[in-house]
């Protein structure tokens, strides 16, 4: 049973199914984003108002400076970047073996895109002061696909990484440990949203 | 037994020992995630519980008694101008809430002509929902709390200590303004220095949290809200004019 399990959390449809998935979910809420903020710019009087019941009240995620750190939407590079690994994922699904080359070029532009969208969760969390579902949704899934690749370029080896490190890594992944360390880091960025927002959730 | 034979058999031996050396290791660290994973599992629903428990609203310890302001409405607001003015206009607010500071920029110059002129009756409610945004310092209750006692012991001062309170409203989200700021505000709004310095007392924060949670009954959801003779005015909240119209419509009925 727990070497079935152990199987199947290594075979490529659980691994390139969950990126998928994740990917897909974050593309969706990225879209919402942007919709939003498109919105927001096209007429500025959409929503001027004030939740009450909100725990994200006055819409000030949206307009703020972090949510436009480069000059445009932020949620656009989720537009533009989780496409790619939808079709990574999907060609990964039916065989495709990407080069290594590539495998790691996906793995660097990821890897700032989940810094960035950890600074932005930070900023909405402690320096916003407000919490908006769907930047929880894009926080949550951009951290699984982040571990899903990084579990496929362990496995394959597609980092270029000493030897030794490579073969630590690897019977780290083989003993499940990156799935304990998943599972660790998304409790403690629920845990963080409770200890924040608890209060506000059962308002 | 050759050499080579005997190297590549110690090879394999070593390499074995580092092996089971890891197996140990990765073990150890697995049985450390799991020991955490149970340690954040509790921690969060000892948070949530608590979270639960403190929202209710029957919490431990005595309650301070409501008391309202000298010239609240039954309804929870505090009422500006004549009470025979043919026009009420009904504005729910939140000090710490960024649109309804663009609101008072707009139409709070209007609004005052049209109490002073005796055409409007203006009942502002103070509201309190805003004080998770504030870091912990509660912005909205303190504000609120502090109109009220204006509200209570110098009426005729509301609107200008309203006006000043959004002239220097802080960004949403940040600690808000200390209490002895929103007491100089009053002072420069003409309200007596023996009343600012009741505003720590805290005597009408019973009463605000209680005219939120009515309000909130009456399915006012989010602010500014604006009501003239009781009907939410639809129209633009922030610019100069329609709301005026508005009022002068209501006015010829």
């Amino acid at each position: 049973m727990l070497t079935r399990l152990h199987g199947v959390r290594h075979s490529n449809a659980w691994i390139f199914g969950t990126m998928l998935l994740s990917a897909g979910l974050s593309l969706a809420a990225s879209f919402v984003l942007s919709v939003d903020a498109w919105r927001l710019a096209a007429n500025p009087g959409t929503d001027l108002s004030c939740d009450i019941n909100a725990v994200i009240s006055c819409g000030t995620v949206g307009s703020s400076w972090q949510a436009q750190l480069f000059g445009f939407p932020t949620a656009f590079l989720g537009l533009m970047a989780e496409p790619v690994v939808i079709t990574i994922a999907v060609a990964s699904l039916s065989g495709v073996r990407f080069p290594r080359w590539f495998m790691f070029t996906a793995q660097v532009v990821y890897t700032i895109g989940v810094v960035l969208a950890y600074w932005l969760f930070y900023q909405s969390m402690f320096v916003i002061g407000a919490l908006c579902p769907w930047c929880l949704l894009v926080t949550a899934s951009t951290t699984l696909v982040f571990a899903t690749l990084t579990h496929v370029n362990i496995r394959d080896g597609n980092l270029p990484l000493p030897p030794r490190a490579q073969s630590a890594l690897r019977s780290a992944v083989d003993a499940d440990l990156d799935a304990t360390v998943v599972t660790i880091w998304l409790l403690a960025l629920v845990l963080a949203v409770v200890l924040r927002y608890g209060s506000a959730l059962f308002g | 037994m050759g050499k080579q034979a005997r190297n590549a058999s110690r090879q394999v031996r070593h390499a074995g020992a580092v092996a089971a050396q890891r197996g140990r290791r990765l073990r150890l660290l697995t049985g450390a995630g799991a020991v955490v994973i149970v340690g954040l599992l509790v921690a969060i629903v000892v948070s949530l519980v608590n979270a639960a428990g403190s929202s209710t609203p029957d919490r431990a310890g005595p309650q301070k008694p409501v008391v309202p302001p000298a010239t609240a409405t039954a309804n929870g607001a505090v009422a500006v101008g004549s009470a025979t003015a043919p026009v009420k206009v009904e504005v729910y607010l939140d000090y710490m809430c960024p649109y309804c500071g663009r609101f008072e920029r707009a139409n709070g110059g209007e609004l005052e002509r049209l109490v002073a002129e005796g055409t409007v009756r203006l009942e502002l409610y103070p509201l309190s929902f805003l004080d998770k945004a504030s870091g912990g310092t509660r912005y909205s209750t303190r504000t609120a709390n502090a109109v009220a006692t204006v509200a209570d012991r110098a009426p005729d001062k509301v609107l200008a200590f309203n006006n000043a309170l959004f002239a220097r409203q802080p960004a949403e989200g940040t600690a808000g303004l200390p209490d002895d700021e929103i007491a100089a505000l009053a002072r420069s709004a003409g309200v007596s220095a023996d009343v600012a310095k009741l505003f720590t007392d805290g005597v009408f924060e019973p009463w605000v949290a209680a005219s939120t949670e009515a309000v909130l009954e009456t399915g006012v959801s989010s602010t500014p809200t604006v009501k003239i003779n009781g009907k939410v005015f639809q129209g633009d909240l922030f610019t100069v004019g329609p709301l005026t119209q508005a009022v002068a419509a209501a006015t010829g009925r």
